[in-house]
C-alpha cells in the first residue's frame, strides 16, 4: 500500500513512540521496584531522571499509581492506553496478528493490576511488545510503514536516554540508528535537528537537556 | 433432546456410517464445545470486539461467541442461494426505477405514499445509475428458520450492513481449535468473504484507489471496518483523509501527494455522507463527495438513497417487487406482514394486535419493536391511538414460531431464539456468501438478537454435497 494518510502515519509514529516508552519504563520500574524492596523510598529518584512529576505521597502509592493509574498521564497504563489507541486504528496497515501482541500486553496490565507479584505479569507485556516490534520487523511488507514506527521508538529512546543521562556510547548509538532509519520513510522532520543531534553526542561532557530539547523538535514540523 | 448430536448436526448431514453418528457426532460436537474457550480467548486476543455506548459513555465489548455451530445442509442452502440472489436483483431493480423512470409506482404495485414518505428515499438521487448498475453492492439479508421448516425473510438491509467480519475471522479460529472437525465435516470454506468483496469493489470502481470510509473508532463496528480493510488490502480512511477537487475524489498522503479514488465502500450512514448535499452539522463525511458520485466519478458502495428500499414499510412489497421486475414467483417468503396503512390490514391488526409484533418503520438494531402480547392495557390504547394517527409508520407481522438454536450457557445447554444474516455481493450477478452471521439472544424470554442488546453469534456452517 503506498498512499499514507496525514493520520496513520502520525499514529504509526506515536505507536513507535509509545511501545518504547511502556517497554522502558517497565524496565526502569522493575529496577526500581528492586529498589525499593531493600532501601526503601527510593522513588523519587526515578521521578526525577524521567522528568515527570512526583505526585506520590509514599512508595505504596507510587507502586500502585505510577504502572496502574490511567488518570495519571505518566503511568505506564497510560502510555500502553495511548499505545493501544494507536494500534487499534491501525489495523488495516500493520495487520491483525501484529496489533494482537499490543491487545495482549494490555490485558497483560489488566491482570498485573489484580496481582500481588505484578512484575511476572510486567515480564509479559515486556515480552509482548518485543514479539510486537519482532513481527512487525518480520511481517509487515511496507517499508514505510515499519520504518515510521522504528522512527517513532528511536525518538523515544533518545528522549528517554538523554533523560536519563544514559552513557555517550548508547546515544551514540541511537542516535546512529535513527540517522540511517529516518529518510528511508516518508516522516516529515527538521533536517537542522538531526544534525544537531549529531553534534550534540559528539560534545563532552554531554548536553543532555539540549539532547532532549533537539530531538523533541525533530519531528514536530 | 434425544442425544445431543441430533440438534448439532443432525443424522441427515453426517458423515459418518449411520450406526457410528451418534458417538461421531456427539465427540465432535464435544471438541468444539471443550474448546470453545480457546476460540473465545482467541477473539478477545485479535480484539474481536464491538462498541456500546452506555449512559453516555463508549465501551468496547466482546461479542460473545457460542461453539455450536448453525449448520445447513447443502440442498437447504441452494435454496436460499436462489431465493435471496433473486430478491437482491429484484431490489436493485427497484431502485434503479425508483430514482429513474418510477415504473413500479406509476404501475400502482407500490403506493407513491411509502416512497416519498420514507425517510430512506433520498430526492437527490433522482437519475442517478451508479457506475455498472448495482446499488446494493453489499446486502445483509435478516432470516429466521420457521418450526415449519420454512425460512422466512425478516428484513433487508441495503445501507450499511454489517457483521460479516465475525463469522470470517471466527471460522479461522475455529479451525486452530478444532481441526478434526473441520476435516471429517464437509463444510463450505467461508474465508472467502474478502476476495468477494474486493471484486465487488473493483466492478464498482470507477478508476483510482478503493478505499474503506469509517466514521472512526468509536462506531460500534469500527472493528468491522479496519478488518475489512484489511483483508481486502484497501486504506481505510476517515472523512478528513479525502478531499474533493473538480469533482475528483483525492486521498491526501502526509507528504502532500493525492491519489485518486475510484470506489468508497463507506460506512458512514446516507445522513452523514457529505454536509454539502445532507446533513450540513457532519464532521465525519466528505464535502463533495456526492456530487463526485453524482458525476460518476466515483462509485459508493452501497449507493446513497438504498434506504427506501430496505424501509420496513416496503418490505411488505419486495415479493410483489420479485414478480413485477422479474415475472418470477418469489422463492422466499417474507413473514406475514400487514400495513395499517391498508384500511384491511388496519382492522386486521386491531382485532389480533396480541398475537402481532409491532415494527417502526423508522427504527433499526432491535429498537421500535413491540410485542402485542406484552403490552399492558392502557400501553395498548396509547399504541392504537398512535397506530391511527400515523398508520404508515408501524407494520405488523405475525410471531413466527421460529426454531431456536441451542447455545452453552454457563456449561448447561439450552435453547435460543436464533437468526441468520445472508450477505449477498453483487457485481456482475448477485453472488450468495455461502455463510452468514448467526446472532443469538442470551435472554431466554427475548426473541431479540442484535449484539447491542446482548446478543452472542455462533459460526453458520453451510454444508458441501
Amino acid at each position: 500500500m503506498g498512499i499514507k494518510s496525514i493520520e496513520v502515519t502520525d499514529r504509526l509514529y506515536w505507536l513507535g513512540r509509545y511501545s518504547e516508552r511502556v517497554y522502558t519504563s517497565l524496565r526502569l520500574f522493575a529496577k526500581s521496584y528492586d529498589d525499593m524492596l531493600d532501601k526503601g523510598d527510593t522513588y523519587g529518584e526515578l521521578c526525577r531522571s524521567l522528568e515527570i512529576p512526583n505526585i506520590y505521597p509514599t512508595a505504596q502509592n507510587f507502586l500502585r499509581r505510577y504502572p496502574f493509574d490511567e488518570s495519571d498521564p505518566n503511568s505506564i497504563a497510560s502510555n500502553l492506553r495511548r499505545a493501544y489507541d494507536n494500534a487499534v486504528e491501525l489495523r488495516q496497515e500493520i495487520g491483525t496478528e501484529e496489533l494482537s501482541y499490543i491487545q495482549l500486553a494490555v490485558y497483560e496490565m489488566n491482570r498485573a493490576r489484580l496481582s500481588d507479584a505484578p512484575m511476572l505479569e510486567f515480564q509479559k507485556i515486556a515480552d509482548n511488545i518485543l514479539a510486537f516490534w519482532g513481527i512487525i520487523d518480520d511481517q509487515v511488507e511496507d517499508e514505510n510503514t515499519r520504518n515510521i514506527i522504528k522512527v517513532g521508538k528511536r525518538v523515544e529512546r533518545i528522549d528517554l536516554f538523554g533523560r536519563l543521562h544514559a552513557s555517550q556510547v548508547d546515544l551514540h548509538r541511537e542516535i546512529r540508528r535513527l540517522q540511517g532509519r529516518i529518510d528511508r520513510c516518508t516522516i516529515r522532520y527538521d533536517r537542522a535537528c538531526l544534525a544537531e543531534l549529531g553534534r550534540l553526542v559528539e560534545a563532552e561532557p554531554l548536553d543532555y537537556s539540549a539532547i532532549v530539547q533537539t530531538v523533541e523538535r525533530l519531528t514536530a514540523v | 433432546m434425544q442425544g445431543a448430536f441430533v440438534s448439532f448436526l443432525g443424522q441427515r448431514v453426517s458423515p459418518l456410517p449411520p450406526a457410528e453418528r451418534e458417538k461421531g457426532d456427539s465427540m465432535y460436537e464435544m471438541d468444539l464445545i471443550e474448546r470453545a474457550n480457546s476460540v473465545n480467548e482467541l477473539l478477545a486476543r485479535y480484539g474481536v470486539k464491538f462498541g456500546i455506548y452506555k449512559n453516555g459513555t463508549f465501551k468496547e465489548q466482546l461479542f460473545p461467541f457460542d461453539a455450536i455451530p448453525r449448520v445447513i445442509p447443502a440442498d437447504e442452502f441452494d435454496l436460499l442461494d436462489r431465493g435471496l440472489r433473486q430478491r437482491v436483483k429484484a431490489l436493485n431493480l427497484f431502485l434503479e426505477d425508483i430514482y429513474n423512470e418510477k415504473k413500479i409506482v406509476r404501475d400502482r404495485v407500490v403506493p407513491e405514499e411509502f416512497i416519498y414518505a420514507s425517510s430512506g428515499y433520498l430526492p437527490q438521487c433522482e437519475g442517478i445509475r451508479p457506475s455498472g448498475g448495482v446499488f446494493s453492492h453489499i446486502s445483509g439479508i435478516d432470516l429466521v428458520l420457521g418450526k415449519d421448516g420454512s425460512w422466512y425473510i425478516l428484513e433487508d438491509n441495503l445501507r450499511v450492513p454489517s457483521g460479516a467480519s465475525y463469522p470470517l475471522i471466527v471460522r479461522d479460529l475455529c479451525r486452530r481449535s478444532s481441526p478434526r472437525t473441520f476435516q471429517e465435516f464437509h463444510i463450505e470454506d467461508n474465508r472467502n468473504y474478502a476476495q468477494l468483496l474486493r471484486h465487488t469493489m473493483d466492478y464498482a470502481n470507477v478508476g483510482g484507489l478503493t478505499v474503506v470510509l469509517t466514521p472512526g473508532r468509536y462506531n460500534a463496528a469500527y472493528f468491522e471496518h479496519s478488518y475489512l480493510a484489511e483483508q481486502t488490502h484497501s486504506p481505510l480512511v476517515s472523512g478528513q483523509d479525502l478531499v474533493v477537487e473538480e469533482d475528483g475524489v483525492y486521498l491526501l498522503d502526509y507528504t502532500g501527494k493525492k491519489e485518486r479514488v475510484g470506489a468508497v465502500y463507506r460506512r458512514i450512514s446516507d445522513d452523514f455522507l457529505d454536509p454539502l448535499s445532507f446533513r450540513p452539522e457532519s464532521l465525519i463525511g466528505v464535502p463533495g463527495l456526492f456530487q463526485a458520485y453524482r458525476k460518476g466519478q466515483v462509485a459508493i458502495l452501497n449507493a446513497p438513497g438504498n434506504g427506501v428500499a430496505d424501509d420496513k414499510g416496503i418490505y411488505y412489497f419486495v415479493p410483489k417487487m420479485i414478480q413485477y421486475y422479474l415475472g418470477e414467483q418469489p422463492i422466499l417468503s417474507n413473514a406475514p406482514t400487514y400495513l395499517p396503512f391498508y384500511e384491511e390490514d388496519m382492522k386486521y391488526v386491531l382485532e389480533h394486535l396480541d398475537t402481532l409484533v409491532l415494527k417502526d418503520v423508522a427504527e433499526a438494531g432491535g429498537y421500535g419493536v413491540v410485542f402485542g402480547s406484552k403490552m399492558s392495557a392502557r400501553q395498548k390504547e396509547d399504541f392504537v391511538a398512535l397506530l391511527k394517527a400515523e398508520p404508515r409508520r408501524f407494520i405488523a407481522q405475525e410471531v413466527i414460531d421460529f426454531q431456536d438454536l441451542d447455545i452453552m450457557d454457563n456449561g448447561v445447554r439450552v435453547p435460543r431464539k436464533a437468526d441468520l444474516r445472508v450477505f449477498v455481493l453483487s457485481a456482475e450477478e448477485p453472488v450468495v456468501w455461502k455463510s452468514g452471521l448467526t446472532r443469538f439472544s442470551r435472554n431466554p424470554d427475548s426473541f431479540i438478537v442484535n449484539s447491542s442488546q446482548g446478543g452472542g453469534f455462533k459460526d453458520t456452517w453451510v454444508l458441501s454435497r
